[in-house]
């Protein structure tokens, strides 16, 4: 491997902290954990005053969560990151954060059923954890009326953490951090590079949060209004949906059970400005002025959302025979679900007009295309993102360009801005490393014994953090009916590997092998070293003993 | 003289040649369809033979008009075959006719032809078509991107170095190829006949493997043959798919570069592991899996058993077999075992980047290290493969084939295998297929087995057009504003 670039250093601090264990890693996966205990706390308190059911589970959740996370925090201090370490940072801290997080679920016993097992409700915990932090949407619950109120809050409140990430909160209220808390952002923020909102890094993550928190707000009091102001802590879960373009609702039927054309109006509106650049938010915050308009990857995603509404309008009107108006409802609302990555449906039940899973098999393609491009960069958003698309596409382009002048250089524009050409070969290398995981995915999906289309879908939607698939897994049915416990553990993989957008996982993973084979190598060469002494000491007694029978011989 | 002229006149003398032997074999069986083929095939020669006589090609043509002539150049062999089907009634459609034709050309394992019912000359001419197809594409691949463009990036991702060894000139070259791949479908008819076959169906599955076109003179494939013709198969399979550099070291009884070949042992690599992850899955012969394998990597699409019933996994590690495909220099399609290895390398040093953003990562093939461009040039070229596979799948998805039938249907015609799961089947019969889909082919098949460049030159060609009509536009209207703007000056002007 090449040298590690050593990315930050924090600087010296005061006398006690010198005798702290140095750890960043560390560090940051306490504060993400304390973090996650807060929230706990608090969907505790609201569990205490409804149904008070899950109450201790989710108590014992927070103290144990808040207790590691406090002790880490207070334990280490971040001391100066390389790259390598960046990555590891970020994977561990979602990885541990998401096994923390399924702590509610298993002491609720949110997914005991006869016939299932402490193992299947481990597994089905940790992939409904992975799911809300990933802000995918996939789930296993199929009792959605068992659970108190505070558990599902605490189920929406993971995918608001996981929008915005935790690292980035971490960051944020970290005081010192330098250029490696930029790098931190940008590991696990999605998209192409980090703008940076600030001069300092932490001022940058925060005021990201801060964002964040009033876009959540004002999701909340839209679909309050919507729906008719009766119910503040639907509005507030399906706002934390929203914001983290997550998935997840409180009903079983999404937001078909409103049956609202209001309401899903404004989760349309809400959808598509969570797939939007934060940045371009914050400008509209601090300067008061819009400029989505001026940004080409938002129009460019606008474009896209409405060329692929108007195919499925048109495909499922003539195709599926569905009235023009149904049609159009539900195919704008599942195209922006999808194209957004929230993966919300508005299917009132099988066969609906919103279960895309009965679309012909066109329809279900171009859903499949928009699952894999996700939405904006630096947006919480999953899948390849507009921008990369948009690069790739050009890409494409300058290849048809080559054919006519072979030697022509030719930059790639966005906009009015050349892309480098580093950026480029990372576009291109994250498409083919994002194909090349599909394809693994598939083929384990399908080994543990996944039908081969509702695999398919399954790996695109979790790997581009959409929620629902094709097939069994579709808007109307869950993961749980349509995959076994590995092929669920594999698919909370991919939904992880999705979020931090391959790279960091595969490089934490590609560090944990090398580091196992330096081992090894040190191992075998250590064995090898002892056994040639080992040799050379007998061989050396066994000269010594002719030495000695020579010369007793000798004597004789 | 254009180059795509010079090509379609080469193509024509050896597809006439091919056409009247296919007559003159068939005469006895059905003497109608024999006289017919024989005739159209030696007009379509003696006109080729007077052509080349008095025409030579450019010796430095155009990159762009070199890829307009190859898509030509495709098109008119498509649509002789597609005349000869439908004049001799062999297929009463046109369109039937014209899938039937793209696929032989092609070289794409579909088919409309009932074989138990076709005359002899129709069956050899089927198999011919594919021959020929093979043929020109192994010319395209080997001779003309290297050595008529003589562009280096070009050279960088289809042959390298050791096309300069086969290849020393472009006439040289393609004499060679003409008499290896020749030589090579000689040996297979021969082994086949050795395993007992008869002649017609001898030659028709020898041209069959010899340019990995599939086509056999039953409807389940090889399915109903004997072990030994199995065997044969396989490792004709094997050769066609290694590719013509592969056979021009054997045939020169050169081991040396054999072994050294970074993309033989790759292409050996996967077709064992293909082999192993089919055969350790339940109710899979090691016999079978290797077969389908090979099938599947060299893009052939002969089956000897429905593998589209082996299980959901199985029919995974087939899509990706034929996904990649074969290797550079065969008649086979696919991303090409080289493509994806360069792919991945540069994939590879993406992530080493991550962590050293500054790290110089080379990308090496055969002892030669590929230049930032050509990468470039061949991610652009693999995307542009993935746009060709979705829209295809689309299409198909549209036209009403299911989900899964819609993306294996596009990935093997766009690949060339024809086989897939879901309505063609594993045997690429297409009767059960609607007619749109059917047609849905036709330009999958063409574009996969172009290899893409030919048909982004064709977008490029139509992306200039446009720009250049929408320059002429503004520029017509801005002119005619000032006109508007100074009515005095348009007297002058006029004056």
């Amino acid at each position: 491997m090449a040298s590690d670039t050593v990315v930050g250093a924090a600087p010296a601090g005061p006398g006690p902290l010198r005798k702290r264990f140095d750890s960043t890693t560390l560090h940051i996966l306490g504060i993400a954990l304390a973090a996650v205990s807060l929230g706990m706390l608090g969907c505790t308190l609201l569990e205490a005053v409804t149904s008070g059911q899950d109450t201790m589970a989710l108590g014992v959740s927070a103290l144990l969560a808040g207790t590691v996370g406090g002790l880490l925090w207070y334990a280490t201090v971040p001391g100066a990151i390389r790259m390598r370490q960046v990555f590891a940072t970020v994977s561990w801290t979602w990885i541990l954060t998401t096994v923390v997080g399924a702590l509610p679920f298993v002491l609720a016993g949110t997914f005991a059923a006869p016939g299932v097992g402490l193992v299947e409700q481990i597994v089905n915990s940790v992939f409904e954890s992975a799911s809300g932090f990933s802000a995918s949407g996939s789930t296993v619950l199929s009792d959605f009326e068992s659970p108190g109120r505070g558990l599902m809050m605490y189920r929406q409140l993971t995918h608001w953490y996981g929008g915005m990430g935790v690292v980035v909160l971490a960051v944020a209220v970290l005081p010192f951090l330098g250029v490696g808390g930029l790098e931190l952002i940008t590991a696990e923020l999605p998209g192409t590079s980090s703008d940076r909102l600030a001069p300092r890094v932490s001022e940058t993550a925060r005021r990201l949060w801060l964002v964040y928190i009033g876009f959540t707000a004002c999701a909340a009091m839209a679909f309050y209004a919507a729906d008719g102001f009766s119910s503040l802590y639907d509005a507030v879960a399906h706002a934390f949906t929203f914001a983290a373009t997550g998935g997840f609702s409180v009903h079983a039927d999404s937001i078909g059970h409103y049956d609202s054309v209001a309401v899903e109006t404004v989760a349309i509106v809400f959808m598509i400005l969570g797939g939007t650049s934060f940045s371009l938010h914050w400008r509209l915050v601090a300067t008061r002025t819009l400029g989505y308009h001026r940004n080409s990857e938002f129009r460019t995603y606008l474009a896209m959302l409405a060329a692929c509404s108007a195919v499925i309008v048109v495909i499922i009107w003539l195709e599926n025979g569905l009235p023009l108006g149904s049609s159009i409802r539900a195919a704008v609302f599942t195209v922006v679900s999808l194209g957004t990555s929230t993966g919300l449906s508005n299917a009132t039940g099988q066969g609906s007009p919103g279960d895309y899973v009965a679309w012909v098999a066109g329809a279900q393609l171009v859903l499949l295309f928009l699952m894999v491009v996700g939405g904006c960069t630096g947006s919480t958003s999953g899948g390849i993102k507009v921008m990369r698309m948009r690069v790739l596409g050009l890409m494409m382009l300058r290849s048809i360009q080559h054919t006519q002048t072979p030697r022509a250089i030719i930059p790639i524009r966005l906009g009015t801005d050349s892309v480098r050409e580093t950026v480029v070969s990372r576009a291109a290398g994250f498409f083919l490393l994002h194909f090349v995981l599909m394809m693994a995915g598939l083929l384990a999906l399908t080994s543990l014994g996944g039908e081969l289309e509702t695999s398919l879908g399954a790996v695109v939607s979790t790997l581009g953090n959409m929620g629902p698939a094709l097939g069994e897994a579709g808007p109307t049915s869950n993961y749980a009916v349509a995959f076994t416990q590995p092929a669920r553990l594999v698919l909370a993989l991919l939904m992880v590997i999705g979020r931090l957008e391959i790279f960091p996982i595969l490089l934490t993973g590609a560090g944990l092998v090398a580091g196992a084979y330096r081992g090894s190598v040190r191992q075998g060469r250590h064995s090898m070293r002892w056994t040639a002494h080992r040799l050379e000491a007998i061989a050396e007694s066994r000269s010594d003993d002719e030495a000695d029978d020579e010369a007793d011989d000798a004597g004789v | 003289m254009s180059w795509a002229f010079a090509s379609i006149v080469d193509a024509g003398l050896v597809l006439g040649v091919a056409t009247m032997v296919c007559g003159l074999a068939g005469i006895g069986d059905d003497n109608t369809d024999a006289v017919a083929f024989a005739c159209v095939g030696a007009v379509c020669a003696v006109l080729a033979a007077v052509a080349r006589r008095r025409v030579a090609p450019p010796d430095r043509p155009g990159t762009g008009r070199v890829f307009a002539g190859i898509g030509l150049l495709w098109t008119v062999l498509v649509l002789f075959g597609t005349v000869l089907y439908a004049a001799t009634g062999s297929l009463a459609r046109l369109d039937d006719a014209l899938v039937e034709s793209a696929a032989g050309f092609t070289t794409t394992s579909l088919t409309l032809l009932d074989a138990a019912e076709a005359s002899r000359s129709v069956l050899l001419f089927r198999a011919a078509t594919s021959w020929v197809g093979g043929l020109m594409a192994v010319w395209i691949g080997v001779v003309t991107f290297p050595m008529v463009l003589r562009s280096t990036a070009l050279i960088g991702y289809t042959t390298g170095r050791r096309g300069l060894d086969l290849v020393p000139s472009a006439t040289t070259g393609r004499r060679r190829v003409l008499v290896l791949y020749s030589g090579f479908t000689a040996a297979c008819v021969v082994a086949y006949l050795l395993t007992g076959l008869g002649v017609t169906e001898a030659l028709v599955v020898g041209l069959g493997t010899a340019s990995t076109g599939g086509f056999t003179g039953r409807a389940d494939s090889l399915a109903g043959y004997g072990v030994a013709t199995q065997a044969v198969a396989g490792a004709g399979m094997f050769l066609a798919g290694a590719g013509i550099f592969v056979i021009w070291w054997i045939a020169r009884g050169r081991l040396r570069p054999l072994w050294r070949s970074q993309e033989l042992r790759a292409f050996v690599v996967l077709l064992a592991v293909a082999t192993a992850a089919m055969a350790l899955h339940r109710g899979v012969g090691w016999g079978e899996a290797g077969f389908m394998a090979v099938s599947a990597m060299s893009t052939t699409g002969f089956a000897v058993v429905d593998w589209t019933a082996w299980g959901t996994a199985t029919t995974v590690i087939m899509l990706v077999a034929v996904g990649i495909g074969s290797m550079m220099g065969s008649a086979g399609g696919g991303m090409r075992v080289m493509r994806a290895q360069l792919l991945m390398g540069s994939a590879g040093g993406e992530l080493r980047r991550q962590i050293d953003p500054y790290a110089v990562v080379l990308v090496r093939r055969d002892q030669e290290t590929l230049s930032q461009r050509t990468l470039d040039r061949l991610g652009g070229h693999q995307v542009a493969y993935v746009v060709l596979v979705g829209l295809g799948a689309m299409l198909l998805g549209v036209s009403g084939v299911s989900l899964l039938g819609s993306v294996w249907g596009s990935v093997s015609a766009v690949t060339t295998f024809g086989p897939a799961v879901g309505e063609i089947g594993a045997f690429g019969l297409l009767e059960g297929v609607d007619r749109a889909e059917r047609l849905a082919l036709v330009p999958l098949m063409m574009g996969g087995r172009m290899s893409v460049p030919p048909v982004l030159a064709g977008v490029g060609l139509v992306l200039n057009t446009y720009r250049t009509m929408q320059r002429r536009i503004r520029f017509s209207v801005l002119l005619a504003s000032r006109r508007r703007d100074t009515p005095g000056q348009s007297g002058s002007d006029d004056g």
